[in-house]
């Protein structure tokens, strides 16, 4: 556990290429004032110490004891239901690692990790790239430039139970608006969500119309950090606007860049929402994902041990995930965290 | 590591928090056991918690009656909510309250949960007080009365709402194709070969339509004709699947032929569009049941009913038979009421002002004369048929603990199949497979 | 102690002066114009009405008459337009009382988001104690938990606290988040320290400082902590169809969630039902955007 630590709070939370005003914090977030003097000391120094941790944990306390009671304790709950065989009709029966067992030899969660892969593979890149040029689209100064913005952040608002109603309903092979446009233009109808090899393509589509804000805002604020000068030099060099792009301001952005990847992905990893919204992990199991999967498990079929289960190998993978992100990050020095 | 204190503070804090912890994991486990009554007292203030599964429609109707009985009965309040979203979901708010300790006292359930309930040892047991003649056990029908006593030793309810599956046409269909009407002598070869010719793929019209979401309405819709082949789900003392015989095998094929060789099914992703579908004159000939109706008269559909089509003259259909599950809390007063109330909405006058208002077919026989259910009648075509449909609602489905597992196993395989994933033989031998795990698990 | 006002250092609170996101790149990159307008219309025009799509077709099915809805060919517009199922909706259904019971449980999750967030934010920030870098990492650590996987613990908990069934039950999972606390230090984080430091020598204790120093400059990260609670709570649905039977206690979306029926569903009833549930957010939306993006741009939630 040694690893996460460093990695997350090892420092103050901030790029490199940070903004003015961010930019001079973080060194000076390092202790409290008029601190100094060699560790150790007398029971004074001790007494001081307790009333810092006190008045820290007042601060922190309130929030921590509910983020934490509504996570890691019901976690730790789960880890111990995922050594056994309940579904809350009869008496659990203590499986060990019978559980763990079977998940590995389960091919419909095989299925299910093919599945979620897919969608993080469709998902990522294009949430990161759509933020990316949704971003540079709306940071300029033209007319209606607010309307558009707000257009494009808007259906971030949307629920996913909207969302869902709207997709099926947009979607329908028979009565949607899509295929309806198709008709007119004379195109072959398609199968949308009905088809399985189009379902997860309709899901990824509506997953970014909902998400788009969040990358776009993201690439927006990191624009605003770009450095004129550096824009003025690679202009005065005579570099074409798209060179000025990919050479000059996108190597600015690579630790957002990192930063969204990551977020996007543990996000994708952990689609649940739109499916259960939408097509229930059909046809044919073609948009079941892992969480949709173990959700399954637990309250459809009643398994409430082999979901748990299923959880906490999606948990590991994703940790795995994250630290494999971030060690490679800091290694080639674009440092998200 | 880190500039943290001494080592003592911070081993303090550890006590500390587990002391914590421990304390509050007592007072949580101390407030869950709460005892009830024991004796009985009729007169005492009861709150009796009811989940209907119904949507809000049908749920104005139980209402009105349950507002009805609180009046007679003022020590009496009726907690009445749907439960869950849909009727499905119920399954799974139960599992959950019983996990919690906390599940009501009256439950609307599948039939097909009947078997999981009762092994769950949290129902009441009513064999008794049902054996009163007042109760007139006797005019259910016998598949609604089985499914309320699934493992025969012990009734855990009311049946609640009992329908069959008919075959529904479309007329308008049927006239652009040129193709007389189905009858009560129809063979599935008929049925087929009509199925066929009002399919019009370029129109996006289809002959018929079956649910491949592989839930229990894909599975159900399938025993209908693989009982008129003879075929038996389950070995004589109901511990192994045999739905793989050739009478399985062949009512898939039949499935399997119109869906991918004569491309004359819909094959619906969820249960409802199909429905939806037929009311807007896209689908010729759906096998569906009374709830069926409504839709058809708000859509202003032309469409008839009859029974389903047989094999040699066997017109065997499937019925579902819901049940008000009873639970216990180990409380005379809630056992007695939660008992009462279900009698009483259960008999032929209540049920007249729920199940038959709603449109739903009669839970009594007794009912099918009444005015309200011939009002109803003349409003919903079709609903004679479907009531008369019920004798040949000959045979039950299986309701032991395991039939949640076989069914999924089924239902998984006919959806493989229709498209195209796979052939009958080999999805339905490798599904008795995984019903047989699920059998012996339960 | 100090005045807030008199502050030496430009914050991030000068910046939300609704100028939105400054555009201080590409000046003019030798530009060769030869359309009146910028040619970034010509794409932003179409992505944007693209976007607002599926909002247009959820109002346009939601006053189209109910048996048009599912007619083939399906019509692109209505033809004419009716009311009928907002009527149903406001006549039918408890939905005031959804409406009522899920601004409750917002505005409460709203305020404690605030004001927990912003102390645990500001304690992992600035301050420095025993066990903070643990404490902070297993907040973290909790974005990877997948929430369905708690479900099942936390309802067996709930239910023995009494919550369930209750609206409590639908509003203590948002009292406090993992996204606010790392949004409201990233924030504090890009504060200079200086102005604490100055006060703190002029003899205020930590809390003063923080309630009257900090919080006042925190209004943006504040706004869009708001937003995203706002967001979160009101269309909160897998937990509520869990942990909520009681149709007293009903939320919007747990309301709505009962109009598509196993077997039938009413299109322009359900459509209508959305209009209410979300027409409320886009107006806060639209209400809060300033602010929301000028945060966005100023806190470190960049990065």
């Amino acid at each position: 556990m040694s690893v996460p630590k460093a990695v997350f709070s090892g420092r103050p939370a901030t790029f490199a290429a940070s903004s003015a005003v961010g930019g001079s914090a973080p060194a000076k977030t390092a202790g409290p004032p008029p601190a100094g003097g060699p560790a150790g000391g007398g029971p004074r120094r001790r007494r001081r110490r307790l009333l810092q941790s006190l008045e820290g944990w007042g601060f922190v306390g309130p929030a921590l004891v509910i983020v934490l009671g509504l996570s890691i304790f019901p976690a730790v709950w789960a880890f111990f239901l995922s050594l056994q065989k309940w579904d809350g009709f009869s008496d659990p029966k203590f499986l060990g690692a019978g559980n763990y067992r079977e998940m590995l030899a389960d091919g419909e969660l095989g299925g299910a990790v093919l599945h979620t892969v897919v969608y993080t593979v469709l998902f990522v890149p294009s949430s990161v790239l759509l933020g990316l040029f949704l971003a540079v689209a709306l940071n300029r100064r033209i007319r209606f430039i607010g309307l558009y913005r707000t257009a494009i952040f808007v259906p971030f608002v949307a629920s996913a139970a909207a969302t869902g109603i709207l997709t099926t309903y947009l979607f329908s092979p028979q009565f949607g608006l899509f295929n309806n446009i198709l008709r007119v233009l004379n195109m072959p109808q398609q199968g949308w969500l009905e088809d399985p090899g189009q379902a997860m393509i309709v899901i990824t589509i509506m997953s970014l119309w909902g998400q788009a804000a969040f990358t776009t805002v993201i690439y927006l604020a990191a624009l605003q950090d770009v450095p004129g000068d550096l824009l003025e030099a690679a202009r005065i060099d005579g570099a074409s606007s798209w060179q000025t792009f990919w050479r000059v301001v996108f190597p600015q952005l690579a630790p957002v860049t990192v930063f969204v990847a990551i977020w996007q992905t543990i996000q994708a990893i952990q689609l649940f929402d739109l499916v259960y919204t939408t097509t229930r992990g059909g046809p044919l199991n073609a948009t079941e994902t892992i969480v949709y999967f173990l959700w399954q498990a637990a309250f459809k079929n009643l398994q409430f041990g082999y979901g748990s289960a299923v959880a906490y190998g999606l948990f590991g993978a994703t940790l795995l995930i994250t630290i494999g992100v971030v060690l490679y990050s800091r290694r080639t020095k674009m440092e998200a965290f | 590591m880190f500039s943290t204190p001494g080592t003592r503070s911070r081993r303090t804090r550890g006590i500390l928090a587990t002391a914590a912890a421990t304390a509050a994991l007592l007072a949580l486990s101390a407030c869950g056991s709460s005892s009830g009554v024991e004796t009985l007292d009729e007169s005492a203030d009861v709150t009796i918690t009811m989940w209907t599964g119904q949507e809000d429609s049908a749920q104005k109707y139980l209402e009105a009656l349950a507002d009805e009985f609180e009046q007679e009965h003022p020590n009496v309040k009726i907690d009445l909510s749907p439960g869950a979203s849909s009727t499905e979901d119920l399954l799974q708010k139960l599992s959950a309250g019983f996990a919690g300790n906390n599940y009501p006292d009256i439950s609307y359930a599948f039939g097909s949960w009947a078997g999981q309930l009762e092994a769950s040892n949290r129902t009441l047991d009513i064999t008794d007080q049902v054996a009163d003649p007042a109760v007139k056990w006797d005019e259910f029908s016998p598949a609604a009365r089985d499914t309320a006593r699934p493992s025969g030793n012990k009734t855990i309810g009311f049946p609640a709402v009992v329908d069959n599956i008919s075959l529904l046409y479309n007329k308008k269909l049927f006239d652009a194709a040129g193709v007389a009407y189905p009858t009560d002598e129809w063979t599935w070869d008929d049925f087929r070969a009509a199925a066929k010719q009002v399919s019009d793929p370029g129109q996006n019209i289809y002959g018929y339509a079956y649910s491949v979401s592989g839930s229990e309405e894909t599975t159900w819709q399938f025993w209908p004709k693989f009982w008129q082949n003879g075929g038996e789900i389950l070995n004589g003392d109901q511990t192994e699947a045999t739905f793989n015989s050739k009478a399985g095998v062949d009512a898939l094929a039949m499935l399997q032929g119109m869906a991918i060789d004569d491309k004359s099914v819909y094959l619906d992703q969820t249960d409802t569009k199909f429905g939806q579908l037929f009311a807007s004159d896209r689908i010729g000939m759906i096998t569906s049941g009374p709830w069926q109706l409504y839709d058809l008269g708000v859509a202003g559909t032309e469409y008839g009913v009859t029974q389903l089509p047989g094999t040699d003259g066997d017109h065997k259909t499937v019925s579902g038979a819901d049940i008000w599950a009873l639970f216990d809390h180990k409380d005379a007063n809630k056992a007695h009421w939660a008992f009462e109330f279900t009698n009483w909405l259960t008999q032929a006058e209540q049920d007249e002002q729920w199940n038959v208002a709603y449109g739903n077919l009669p839970l009594r026989a007794s009912e099918i004369d009444s005015p309200a259910f011939q009002e109803q009648a003349a409003k919903l075509p079709g609903l004679t048929v479907m009531a008369a449909n019920a004798v040949n609602a000959e045979i039950a489905r299986p309701t032991l603990p395991g039939y949640v597992g076989l069914s999924e196993a089924v239902g998984q395989a006919i959806s493989e199949v229709l498209q195209g994933k796979g052939e009958p033989d080999a999805a339905l031998d490798a599904a008795v497979e995984k019903a047989n795990k699920a059998l012996a698990e339960d | 102690m100090s005045a807030p006002r008199a502050l030496p250092v430009s914050t991030p609170a000068a910046g939300s002066d609704g100028s939105v996101p400054a555009p201080t790149a590409k000046p003019g990159r030798g530009r060769k114009r030869r359309l009146p307008f910028s040619a970034a219309h010509l794409l932003l025009l179409p992505v944007s009405l693209l976007f607002v799509l599926p909002f247009v077709q959820m109002f346009l099915t939601s006053v189209t008459p109910e048996a048009e809805i599912n007619r083939f060919p399906p019509a692109f517009i209505p033809s004419h337009i009716t009311f009928a199922g907002f009527e149903k909706l406001f006549a039918e259904s408890d939905i005031l009382r959804w409406t009522g019971n899920t601004v409750l449980v917002s505005a409460v999750a709203i305020i404690s988001n605030i004001v927990l967030c912003s102390l645990a934010g500001y304690g992992f920030a600035r301050l420095k104690f025993a066990g903070r870098d643990i404490g902070f990492l297993a907040i973290l650590a909790t974005i990877m938990i997948p929430t369905q996987l708690l479900m099942i613990p936390t309802y067996i908990m709930f239910s023995k606290l009494g919550l369930i069934d209750t609206l409590g039950a639908a509003m203590v999972p948002w009292l406090a988040s993992t996204f606010g606390i790392f949004l409201m230090r990233q924030f504090f984080l890009s504060l200079p320290a200086e102005l604490e430091e100055a006060a703190m020598i002029d003899g205020a204790t930590r809390w003063q400082v923080f309630f009257r120093i900090i919080m006042p400059l925190a209004k943006p990260a504040i706004a869009t902590l708001a937003i995203f609670t706002l967001l979160g709570s009101w269309n909160d649905l897998v937990w509520p169809l869990i942990a909520i039977n009681n149709a007293d206690a009903f939320t919007l979306q747990l309301g709505l969630s009962n109009f598509q029926g196993t077997r039938r569903t009413e299109w322009s009833l359900l459509m209508a039902g959305n209009v209410v549930a979300t027409l409320p957010l886009i107006l806060f939306f639209l209400f809060a955007q300033k602010q929301f993006i000028a945060t966005m741009t100023f806190s470190g939630l960049k990065g």
